[in-house]
């Protein structure tokens, strides 16, 4: 717990901040722009808020003599993607009231929208409150939204697993008021006692912090790439607990070799029970002791492991648990996929998994997508559940209702829009990037959907086309859209350029590798045809694309 | 003619003459040989004279000002009285009556003299004991020259009064003429001299500055998605002279494909020369840059349907409608209807530059406006001009000094409110502000339709706000939410305040819309200097009257 120097601005702004307050209430105020204050944009983002600036308009508005054009994207908390139909339908009004109307649904299981002014942001979060949504820690440096295995069917038990999907995310919350007050109007307590918070005290954590829970055989919720995944252990149908898996995070920074993603590692197992919860609660403490304050690229937990070693990281964790951790138990992981379609669980509930492009539901001129959820929600027959990969599922309907929700989706062509998405799209996933992302280099969600259009002859070409390859992009190296877990990755560079990784397996339990640096489109077109072709011809029986291009292109060198 | 010793006083009275004053005295001289019977010699033993002032800029009332001013140093009391203030049953008592006065766009008295000049207008009015002499304001550029002062000369005659001062007409270039004639007037209550030919014609020198300048910029500052169009224009002319606060005059040009589409239904050649103002002048630049060919005046259709002896309902009408509905039966007749066409009338766009912090520039912040008209939209023709120009094209333009908008000495509060394209000249204020590092603070109220597109000038704002040049701003956004907003609604929010600003000196600026806007922000202010200062409404009106008379609550609205 070296006492550290140089504390980076983002650490002095989080330690003055009142308990998270800043001038937040000022910024609102403040009528002359659409932006909060400079130190309060740090403090936002623990309120589950982005403040982000149409890129596309930047250049126009600064000749018309116009600020940019600011607004916020609020991101909700939603452990394990679970929501009711009530809540659903509240998000459909409040994004068509207060945003840009469409509601993105995120690799971690929640959704967000955008386009969000700035004073509107108390109307959203005053509505989604009165359905009992919040987005409290939805971003900033804290656990945030803790993700879960999504789909019921997965085991008689994924309803006890979920559970502490939510539990963890209850016990890790900060313990600031502040989200009421500033942005609900609750009154200010005179006595801040209630607001004393022994996990992250006045500084919290060093920086954003990622907790998935997967249920074996299925990887969906990428579970090293959390920086504490945790793997459940079912014995003889009954949970005996998870586990540990930590340290994995699958940010890098351009030209910055000291950056890089990193799958975490399993270090032990721990019953589930209050160990578990303590164990958590002290990977975060660890981190928060010993995690890089002054340079926020080193500041993830993976390089806090990498820095102290695993085993001196384990017995710290273990000398603050007050317990041993048990011996890791096996696992296996058979698949890593959304199951689309209808599914019955051991329960009779039936499941529908709804293909949603890149998250993002709308009405387009192709299927109105928001239009049909909305009747299925004021059906209140489906619960809404959000997978990892960004996709639906329409959830715990009784058999006798499975008809009625068939009917709507039929109605709107949903069932025939997921059934004949190619295989490529339904395994692809693209972070938001252009318009909103301030990091962004290059398009991603906006531009994914047409170029696999023109990965498909390719694939067709190379008789690919009932291949589950899984195809990600994301607009910066910041991971969003976890390319570097995905047989093919895209990673922006610059605007309309991609670095080409290859290699990653199909069950999320090997990085990719940098194959080509700055494609352009028919780069990357030409580049997949050949790798297809290779692929088509030289593969062994059963082989991925990804085993076989780590074999061919990078495990002899 | 004359005998030698009378040339003599003339040739040395000439010798001692400038241009102005020699052209002034023709006028003088054909106006007693035109002499009226009525007119009397002015009695020597004038002592109280009343000087009544019509004024919309505020030009007329410096001048009867200074008028006052000069009679009572000729030991004549005045009484000084603006004419919407003016007790009308008096006005068959005078004695001695003076009125200056100027006249608006079309031919209109200004808002302040309507009462006045409706009276004047009735027929059971006698006032065949006033002594009267009329001095008119006004602006060549507009077809309607000093008409209000014609209109008020030619009543009082009509109602009996007699003239003993010829009808002055004075373009915008007044202050020596006006001092001349008011000096010829005194001297003529000393002298006993014979006065009051009909009419005295203005001078033709025009000292109004008139600039070639050069389009340097046009941007419409509304974001996408914005039902407004509003063009912050940049023009460079070198030397140009103006205040914050003064106005940029033009003459728009009628668009060439409107004037193409007329030449070719009259069957006309746009070379063929026509004669206007003595000068020939080829008859499709005269249809572009001289006459106005849209939104003709009834008068000017009833003219169109007597030449073409059609029945045509009395309204407004553009000439290319009338052409296509109303057609010429032959070639010949469309030369009296381009001598029956009106002149284009100038506009005048409130600055939005600073001479100091945009030397050699003009800057204009101009709405693009956009009517309906029987059903179809329609571009009004000067902001439509306006909004079509390109970078590098020609720009003529002349500077109007508004006396009435004057910034305030640099150590004073300002309070700036300034909705719309109202905003205008408080960029201009404040960029000089900036420019001067005046230490006075100032206070900017601004609202429009929304704040993500229709925030004019924001970034300038904040930058000015950053570095002190702007105090405070507050802004309205009407329909940003369910209930509307405007800028007396921030007024109000910010009462207390505003009202220390105020009671500590601080001079109010008010730029935009006549109504509703100023009306509101008035009542507004009335309102909260009704609570603040704790006074009845007649108190409180008489507050504003007293920040008005003391040049601390100025407007500039239209």
């Amino acid at each position: 717990m070296a006492e550290q120097k140089n504390l980076s601005v983002v650490e002095k702004i989080k330690t003055a901040s009142d308990g998270l307050r800043g001038t937040l209430k000022e910024s609102l105020q403040d009528e002359l722009t659409g932006a909060v204050r400079e130190q309060d944009h740090a403090l936002i983002k623990f309120h589950g808020m982005y403040e982000q600036d149409d890129r596309d308009l930047r250049e126009e508005r600064a000749l018309k003599k116009l600020d940019k054009l600011y607004s916020f994207m609020i991101r909700l908390r939603i452990p394990g993607g679970l929501i009711t139909p009530q809540q659903w339908i509240a998000a459909h009004h409040i994004a068509g009231n207060y945003s840009t109307g469409v509601i993105k649904i995120t690799t971690r299981q929640t959704i967000q929208l955008h386009g969000i002014l700035k004073r509107d942001i108390k109307p959203t979060l005053k509505d989604f409150n009165a359905v009992t949504l919040d987005s409290i820690a939805a971003c900033g440096d804290v656990n945030r939204n803790v993700i879960c295995s999504s789909h019921p069917s997965q085991s008689p038990l994924h309803k006890q697993i979920h559970d502490y999907a939510g539990k963890l995310s209850e016990a890790l919350l900060p313990k600031t008021r502040a989200f009421y007050e500033i942005w609900l109007d609750e009154e200010v307590l005179a006595d801040k006692k209630e607001e004393i918070d022994p996990l992250y005290q006045d500084h919290y954590l060093p920086r954003k912090f990622k907790i998935g829970i997967a249920i074996p055989p299925n990887n969906d919720v990428d579970v090293f790439g959390n920086d504490l995944g945790l793997i459940a252990i079912i014995e003889n149908e009954s949970l005996l607990g998870f586990n540990l898996a930590i340290g994995g995070g699958l940010s890098s920074t351009h030209g910055n070799p000291s950056t890089y993603p990193r799958l975490a590692t399993v270090i032990g197992f721990v019953p589930a029970n209050d160990k578990l919860m303590k164990a958590v609660y002290e990977v975060l403490t660890i981190q928060r002791d010993f995690g890089n304050r002054s340079d926020r690229k080193q500041a993830r937990l993976k390089y806090t492991i990498d820095n102290m070693g695993v085993d001196v990281f384990k017995t710290e964790l273990e000398r603050r648990c007050g317990f041993p951790l048990g011996k890791a138990m096996p696992y296996q992981f058979t698949e890593r996929k959304d199951y689309y379609g209808w599914r019955q669980s051991s329960s009779g509930k039936w499941h529908y998994t709804i293909f949603v492009e890149n998250g993002r539901v709308v009405d387009d001129e192709n299927l109105a997508l928001k239009t049909a959820l909305l009747k299925v929600a004021e059906t209140g027959l489906a619960q809404f559940r959000f997978t990892p990969n960004q996709n639906l599922i329409l959830s715990d309907i009784d058999e006798l209702d499975k008809n009625e929700i068939e009917g709507i989706l039929n109605q709107f062509g949903i069932i025939e829009h997921t059934d004949n998405s190619s295989l490529m799209r339904k395994n692809s996933i693209a972070c938001v990037a252009f318009n909103t992302c301030p990091l962004a280099l290059a398009e991603a969600q906006r531009y994914l959907p047409t170029l696999i259009t023109k990965i498909e002859p390719l694939l067709k070409k190379h008789s690919l086309e009932s291949e589950e390859i899984s195809l990600r992009m994301t607009g910066c190296p910041n991971g969003c859209g976890r390319s570097p877990l995905a047989e093919i990755g895209f990673i922006g560079t610059a605007y309309g350029r991609y670095n080409l990784y290859l290699g990653g397996d199909r069950l999320g339990e090997r990085l990719n590798q940098k194959f080509r640096d700055n494609l352009d489109e028919q780069e990357i077109l030409t580049t997949l045809d050949e790798v297809f072709a290779d692929y088509s011809l030289n593969r062994s029986s059963g082989e991925t694309l990804g085993d076989f291009a780590w074999r061919k292109y990078f495990e002899q060198q | 003619m004359l005998p030698d010793p009378k040339m003599k006083i003339v040739q040395d009275l000439v010798a001692n003459l400038s241009k102005e004053e020699i052209i002034w005295l023709n006028g003088y001289l054909s106006g007693v040989a035109s002499l009226d019977r009525k007119q009397e010699s002015t009695a020597a033993n004038v002592r109280k004279i009343t000087i009544a002032y019509g004024t919309e800029t505020g030009n007329s009332k410096k001048l009867a000002t200074s008028f006052a001013a000069r009679a009572k140093k000729n030991g004549i009391q005045s009484k000084l009285v603006s004419l919407d203030q003016y007790r009308l049953s008096d006005l068959s008592k005078e004695e001695w009556f003076f009125t200056i006065i100027s006249t608006q766009g079309e031919g209109e008295p200004p808002a302040t003299a309507k009462k006045f000049y409706d009276h004047l207008h009735q027929e059971n009015v006698s006032l065949s004991s006033v002594r009267y002499g009329v001095l008119a304001l006004g602006d060549t550029a507009y077809p309607l020259f000093c008409k209000a002062g014609e209109d008020v000369d030619a009543q009082l005659q009509r109602l009996g009064a007699i003239r003993v001062m010829p009808l002055h007409k004075l373009d915008t270039d007044y202050e020596v003429e006006a001092e001349n004639w008011i000096t010829s007037l005194l001297d003529s209550f000393n002298t006993s001299a014979p006065a009051a030919p009909q009419v005295v014609q203005t001078s033709n020198t025009k000292t109004k500055q008139h600039y070639k300048g050069k389009i340097l910029t046009t941007i419409n500052l509304n974001g996408s998605g914005s039902s407004k169009e509003t063009y912050h224009i940049e023009i460079a002319a070198n030397g140009v002279q103006y205040e914050p606060g003064d106005a940029l005059g033009l003459i728009p040009m009628n668009s060439k494909n409107v004037v193409d589409k007329i030449i070719n239904l009259a069957g006309a050649d746009e070379n063929s020369p026509v004669s206007y103002k003595n000068t020939e002048t080829p008859l499709g630049e005269l249809l572009r840059s001289r006459l106005s060919v849209i939104h003709l005046s009834e008068r000017v259709v009833k003219k169109y349907s007597e030449i073409v002896q059609q029945d045509i309902p009395p309204t407004r009408m553009d000439l290319i409608d009338l052409l296509r509905i109303y057609p010429i039966s032959q070639p010949s007749q469309f030369l009296p209807i381009v001598e029956a066409l009106d002149p284009i009338t100038p506009r005048l766009y409130s600055i939005a530059s600073s001479p100091l912090a945009h030397q050699d520039e003009v800057h204009l912040t101009v709405a693009k406006n956009t009517f309906l008209l029987d059903e179809q939209k329609r571009n009004g023709l000067c902001s439509y001009y306006l909004s079509q120009l390109k970078e590098g094209d020609d720009f003529d333009f002349y500077i109007h000094k508004n006396q009435l908008f004057k910034m305030a000495p640099q150590d004073k509060d300002i309070i700036m409110i300034g909705p719309g394209t109202g905003i205008a000249p408080f960029r201009s204020f404040v960029a000089q502000r900036d420019a001067e590092g005046a230490e006075g603070r100032s206070w900017l109220f601004f609202g429009d339709q929304h704040f993500t597109t229709d925030f004019l000038y924001q970034a300038e704002w904040q930058n000015w706000l950053q570095v002190g040049a702007l105090t405070r701003m507050n802004v309205a956004f009407s329909r940003d939410q369910d209930q509307k907003l405007y800028v007396q609604h921030k007024l109000l929010q910010h009462a207390g305040e505003l009202f220390e600003w105020i009671e500590g000196g601080a001079y109010v600026y008010i730029c935009g819309t006549k109504d509703p806007m100023s009306v509101d922000v008035e009542n507004t202010l009335l309102q909260i200097i009704t609570e603040y200062k704790q006074l009845d409404e007649s108190q409180a009106m008489n507050y504003l009257f007293d920040m008005k008379e003391n040049g601390r609550l100025l407007k500039d609205v239209y």
